[in-house]
């Protein structure tokens, strides 16, 4: 994997569980649809692992509920939704996040990048 | 992807995962494996490096979803070994004890290895009836010396225990 998409990578490994329970929160999802919308706003990478494994520990958490329902006449699929342990954890690691963000800026924004071409 | 998912099916039988919830991820994966494939995204871009390795994204997803069920035999909650945490605490005591001992001064103890009865004449014309005197000549060798040694080599063949024992458990963990 190359340099930048594996810092990609590793930084989203950090947040995933957040951007997960945001997505759901817009609306009940399965699996799929949850990389769909992640997909949309620019989170096409997701490297190693996928969600799966983490929708399985945010279910195990009780951070999610699950149910189970057909999908636009399709097969039954597993819908997840944030639980009220879930939002209160999303709401939390928001915070975390933009605090983080915010004090990486102050540290990165200084400095110039010259591309090359 | 048929053949992905199948694989998935094999590795949750081998962890131990109960069947229903085994088919239900099974059917969950298909069907999304299906739905992405209809979009022209692939295995890899929907599962990453994962798409490439079944078996270990099969147990990473079972483990974190707390479905594979405890072994009899320890597993990812292997009990520490009480043996061996008896044995490495002997023999780290007998290595400070004997080193105490080498420090402290001369040896204190010691073991006769040698001994040799010496049937010597009296230095003096002995009584009439007197056959002679019996002396007794010991090589000694401290037995701290000899306690340093075994427990440093006991204490050695415990860490190469433990070693054993972590080894396993990660191996244990990662599955």
């Amino acid at each position: 994997m190359a340099l930048g998409a594996q810092r990609r990578t590793d930084l989203l490994r950090g947040v995933l569980d957040l951007c997960l329970l945001a997505v759901m929160d817009e609306g009940p999802a399965y699996g799929y649809e949850m990389t769909r919308r992640l997909r949309d706003r620019g989170l096409a990478i997701v490297g190693e692992g996928s969600i799966y494994p983490l929708l399985g520990r945010l279910e195990r958490e009780g951070l999610v509920e699950t149910y189970r329902a057909a999908s636009n006449g399709g097969p039954p699929r597993k819908y997840y939704r944030p639980s009220g342990a879930g939002r209160l954890a999303l709401a939390v690691g928001v915070s975390e996040w933009r605090a983080v963000r915010d004090a990486v800026d102050a540290v990165l924004a200084p400095v110039k990048v010259e591309v090359a071409t | 992807m048929t053949d992905f998912v199948e694989q998935c099916r094999r590795e949750w039988r081998r962890l131990g995962v109960p069947d229903p919830v085994a088919e239900e991820m099974a059917a969950d994966l298909a069907t999304d494996l299906l739905e992405a494939e209809t979009e022209g995204v692939s295995v890899e871009e929907l599962l990453g490096s994962s798409a490439f390795d079944p078996r270990s994204f099969a147990a990473s997803w079972a483990a974190e979803r707390g479905v594979v069920p405890a072994r009899p035999d320890g597993g990812p909650r292997r009990r520490r070994p009480v043996g061996l945490i008896a044995f490495t605490a002997v023999a780290a005591v007998a290595v400070v004890v004997a080193a105490a001992l080498l420090l402290s001064g001369e040896p204190k103890v010691s073991v006769v290895t040698r001994t040799a009865h010496l049937r010597v004449p009296p230095p003096v014309p002995a009584p009439a009836g007197a056959g002679g005197q019996v002396l007794s000549a010991s090589a000694a060798t401290p037995v701290e010396w000899i306690l340093l040694l075994l427990a440093i080599v006991a204490l050695g063949f415990a860490a190469w225990l433990w070693s054993g024992w972590a080894r396993s458990r990660s191996s244990d963990v990662a599955v």
